[in-house]
Formats: structure tokens, sequence, C-alpha cells
């Protein structure tokens, strides 16, 4: 065996993990099945896109990914956590710590400028004002919109807001980057440029999941998970 | 603390965002602690100078007279009936005096004729009756020991008779008393408990003596300082002390008592307004309940995208009621301007005495900080409800 195989063998910690996961909105006849046991595993290094046409359970699973939402069925871990355990306040703190999201509607709070929007993810940590400016406006020229701190969201494109909200996501240092559909409302440049960023994320410590429909998108991803009718029908590498 | 601080800082910014909401935020909470506060300041007010000089001249003076149960002519007190009345452990200064009668006063023997027919009471008095009755000199001084114990013939006269008598401040004057000439030492002011003095003469126990009584001289009034606040307690023991082993009796009066009664605000009307200032702040509070309810539905992506970033329900629950909070702190505090303006500018049109009781300020501040916290609680409970997941998917 060569040395760089070994280093191959030792697999990356797992960030998350859904156990035969399932979950049913509403009760008895009338109930649906927007998830049906499902399995997945997120590795740290990890760039999945998660697939599939509307009403395939995506959304469902985006929730839950994100812990904003808990199964019916199943348990859900994330690092050393079983959030499926516990309280709102709890998974909410858990969320907090572990997982950032970026929206396709950027959801950026339209009244805060750039920097605003950034430090909001900071709030209620502890943190001194200046470390919070300090370190929001580090995660702004990360996406290189150092120079638009001060700009509102009405005052920046497209897919300047994007790399605002990803500014957001990135500045409390998330195990997982959640991305809802990232580049739904963007033009291709704009799309290409988040893209590359996005990819440009993925490391040894965090993971990147994309949540979208556009295969296009899917494919450019490191892992593809693909979903149908509220299960994973394939799970596949796609580069190394 | 430091959760503490953010929380402020957001609900700030959050309000400084949408200035003209706040602003009508703003307007029902301070509409109402201002009215609350006039209401109540300018009844005050339409009796504030009466209320001052119940204040000034403080509430704690009694009369006591000389009576007779047996019908006798001109009662007397004890000779030593100072002293009786210092046994009294409520009683803090006294000073007696006894009213002399049948006493011609003319400024001049000239002018005799015409003073004949107008009575001036003449009183003799110890040196401790300015004192007691709180009262100072326009000019020169009061009667003294020295007075007392030589043969001067020292007077001093009420402001009211020096003005009747053109007596001039500072001048040297002598005024006559059956004839007998004595020397104006000084001119008492305007003793508002006791306005029959304004026109008196005061002279000495031992000249009244020597000059217009036969008989030792017994006085028969006594004013007496007590305890702020013991005024009725006094007055019964004052009784006992003076009458104690003799047959003289005494009638008590607490000087202030009409006065204060004339001071009392109207209070039914003061009711009346205070009502319609707490329906305002009531009307306001619903305002706010109102328009923050709606701040919850416009805002629903905000707080969907604050829950994603980590913040608990409490602390959205606990930012909503902090926008509210500090709606009623600043409510509160333009309202008493607002409500201390109109007071002044009430008073000065009138002509009254601007006055304010020291509660009305902080109850205000308080009555508004507790509308906006009740009125804040629902929108609160609304914004903490929401499910981040069904916000985020809207947008």
């Amino acid at each position: 065996m060569n040395p760089l195989s070994t280093t191959q063998a030792v697999a990356l910690p797992t960030l998350m993990e859904l156990s035969h996961v399932s979950r049913v909105y509403g009760t008895g006849e009338a109930a649906v099945w927007a998830l049906r046991d499902v399995s997945l595993v997120i590795r740290a290094g990890d760039f999945v896109s998660i697939v599939g046409p509307s009403g395939s359970g995506k959304s469902t699973m985006l929730g839950l990914l994100g812990c904003l939402d808990v199964p019916t069925e199943g348990t859900i871990t994330v690092g050393d956590e079983e959030v499926t355990r516990l309280a709102d306040a709890a998974r909410t703190r858990v969320r907090g710590k572990s997982i950032g999201f970026v929206f396709q509607q950027f959801h950026l709070i339209p009244h805060l400028d750039a920097l605003g929007n950034v430090e909001t993810a900071l709030l209620y940590r502890s943190l001194k004002p200046a470390e919070r400016r300090e370190r929001a406006m580090a995660s702004l020229e990360r996406v290189g919109l150092g120079r638009r701190a001060d700009h509102r969201p009405v005052q920046l494109s497209g897919g300047e807001q994007q790399r605002v909200a990803l500014a957001r996501a990135l500045v409390t240092e998330p195990k997982i980057l959640l991305a809802d559909e990232p580049t739904g409302a963007l033009d291709t440049k704009n799309a290409a440029n988040v893209m590359e960023i996005l990819s440009g994320l993925q490391s040894t410590e965090r993971a990147v999941v994309i949540v979208t429909h556009d295969t296009n998108i899917a494919n450019s991803a490191a892992r593809k998970v693909s979903m149908l009718d509220g299960g994973i029908v394939a799970d596949e590498v796609l580069r190394r | 603390m430091s959760t503490f601080k953010d929380l402020v800082r957001v609900a700030f910014t959050g309000l400084l965002a949408r200035k003209v909401r706040t602003l009508l935020l703003l307007l029902g909470p301070m509409i109402g602690v201002a009215a609350i506060i006039a209401s109540v300041g300018l009844t005050d007010s339409a009796k504030g100078d009466l209320k001052q000089k119940v204040s000034k001249l403080g509430t704690n003076l009694i009369e006591a007279a000389a009576s007779s149960s047996f019908g006798g002519q001109n009662p007397t007190l004890p000779t030593d009936a100072v002293e009786r009345a210092l046994t009294v452990t409520t009683v803090e200064k006294v000073s007696a005096v006894v009213e002399l009668s049948n006493i011609v006063v003319t400024p001049y023997d000239e002018a005799r004729e015409k003073f004949e027919t107008v009575p001036i009471p003449v009183l003799g008095a110890d040196d401790n009756l300015p004192n007691v009755l709180q009262v100072n000199l326009v000019s020169g001084r009061w009667i003294n020991q020295f007075d007392e114990e030589s043969d001067v013939r020292a007077a001093v006269i009420g402001v009211g008779l020096a003005r009747e008598f053109d007596v001039l401040p500072g001048e040297n004057r002598t005024i006559e008393l059956n004839g007998i000439p004595y020397g104006v030492v000084g001119i008492l002011n305007s003793v508002e408990l006791e306005p029959g003095f304004d026109n008196a003469v005061f002279i000495s126990f031992a000249r009244a003596e020597i000059d217009f009584l036969s008989d030792d001289v017994e006085p028969n009034k006594m004013y007496v300082r007590c305890t702020e606040g013991t005024e009725a307690e006094t007055s019964e023991a004052l009784k006992t002390a003076v009458n104690l082993g003799g047959p003289q009796e005494i009638t008590t009066d607490i000087k202030s008592e009409a006065l204060e009664l004339a001071a009392q605000s109207d209070r039914q009307l003061q009711m009346i307004v205070i009502s319609m200032g707490l329906l305002a702040i009531i009307v306001g509070g619903l305002g706010i309940a109102n328009v923050m309810s709606i701040s919850v539905i416009q805002r629903s992506a905000e707080i969907g995208i604050r829950r994603a970033l980590g913040h608990t329900r409490n602390i959205i629950a606990i930012q909503f009621l902090f926008e509210a909070i500090v709606v009623g702190v600043i409510g509160g505090i333009l309202g008493v301007l607002l409500g201390m303006l109109a007071i002044f500018i009430g008073a000065s049109i009138a002509g009254w005495v601007f006055v304010m009781a020291s509660w009305l300020a902080p109850a205000g501040i308080i009555l508004a900080i507790t509308i906006s916290i009740l009125a804040g609680l629902y929108p609160a409970r609304r914004a903490a409800a929401l499910e981040p997941l069904e916000t985020l998917r809207l947008g």
C-alpha cells in the first residue's frame, strides 16, 4: 500500500447523519409522507448536491438538514449531538453553531447594511461589538465585498446580495454550509461566480450542501444525491 | 449583559429603520401621559398659590385663646401659660399676647378726632411672636428684652397701619396711644394666618401693664408651633396643660385648616381628566399592539432568517418586547415633557403658579412602559411562534 491510499482509507469525520428518517405531514388518512426512511451521511470535505424535481422531498430534506424541522421518525445527529432529542431552544443553538444558510431569495434584512447583516449572525454570542465588527468585515472581504460594507441590500446587485448572504453564513465558521437554490435568482454570470465561491469553500473541516432542482448546478458538485418521491434514488460520487 | 446590550442595539436599529412608523407608535403613550400630567398639574396649579402659601406658612400653627364657660368678662390665660404650654412635648415654640381694649391710636395729636372712630387693635406681646408666626419685619426691629426692662415706649406696627399712617420704612416716627407717644421701632410684615395683625400695634408686656392695665398683665391668647403632623393631638393636650389646676379654659384653633381646605384641588375634575388620559394611553397601547402585529407579518422573513442564524424563540420574543419598551420609555419621557409644557403654558396664561407633584413624572413614565409591555406581549408571542421554514420558503 502506498501512503496516499492510506490517507484515503482514513475517512474524514462525519458531520451529520440522518438515520432512517421519515417526515409525515398530517395524520390518519390525510397523512403525506414527504420523506420515507431516508439515511444520509455528510462528512467533512463533502461538496454535495441534493437534486430532484419539485415534490421529491428535497425541501423537507433542507428543513431537516438545517435543523429547522424535526423528523417524524428516525434520528439526526449533528457532530456528536442527537438533535432529534433536543428541545427547540437547544436545537436552535446547534443550528447557530454548526450550520450556515444561503437562500435563493438571499433573505437579507433590508434595513441593515451589508456589515449589519453579517453581524446579525454573531449577535447574542457574548462577543464585544468591536470583535463582532472585525469578524463580519473579514467575512465580507472573503467574498470580495469589503468595499460595500455600508451598502444596504437595495443598493447591491443580486450577485452581491448573495455574496453578502454567503459572508453571513460563513462568519460563524459553520461545519455545514447549506445552500438552497443559491443561484436560482441570479443571472448566469453571477450564478457562476457564486458557484465558484461555494466550491472554493470545500475544506477538510467543512461540508457544502447545495439543494437544487437544476441538474447543471447539481452536476458541478463532487457528490450528487438524487431524490424522487420522498426517497433517495441515487448517491453518486462525481469527482474526487 | 452583552445579550442585553445586543437586544437594546437591535431594538433601536429596528425602530430607527422605520422612523414614521416609530413616530406613530410613540404618539399613543406620549399623548396619554401628557394628558394625565397636564390634567393633574393644571388642576394643582389652579390652587398653586394657596398650596405654596400653606407649605410656606406651615400647617402647624395653633391659636389658643382664653375662654370662660362661666360667661365671665375678658377671660385670661394663666400668667405662666407659656411655660405650661411648653410642657406639652409636641410643642416647639410659644408666644403669648394680650389684647388691650379701648385704646385710641393716632399718628399725631391733631388727627385724634379722625382716628377715635377707627378702632385699631393694640397688643402686648412677648419677644418671640414673629419667630412663632414665621414672619419678618419690613423694617426696623421687634420689641426686645431691653424695651421690656427699661422705661422705653417702643411700638411695632403692622404693615397695613404703616401705610395708613404714611410711615416710611426706616423713618423715625411716633404714634400716640391714648395720647401717650410711642416710638415706632419696626414695621411687621403681613401675617397670612392672622390678617388682623396687619393693622395692629404691638408693645411690650411691661409697657402695657404700666400704661394701660391696672392689674398684673395676664395674656389672653397664645400662638403655638407644634411638631408637623401633631396639630390635633397638640390642640387637645394644650387644653389640659393650660387649664390644669386652674379655672381658666382655652379654645384652640388650627390656623391653616381653612387655608388648606381652600387649597385642595378639585379632585372630581382631576379624576375625569385622568380617566380621559388613561383612555388615551390604552388606545395608544392598542395602537402599539396593532401596528406591531402587522410588523411581525411584514418582518416574518427577517424573523425566519434570525431563527435560522441561531436566535432562539425567546430572543425573538424579547426582541419585539424590547422595541415596545423602547417606545414606552421614549413616549413616556416625551409625554412628561409635553405635559409639563402644557402646565407651564396653561399656568402662564391663567396667571397661576406652576405646580407639578414630584410623583407625576416617574408615574407617567412607568405607566407608559407598563402599557407598552402589555401591548408588546401579543406581537412578541406571535413573532416567536413563527416557523422559520415556512417564512423562509415564502420569500
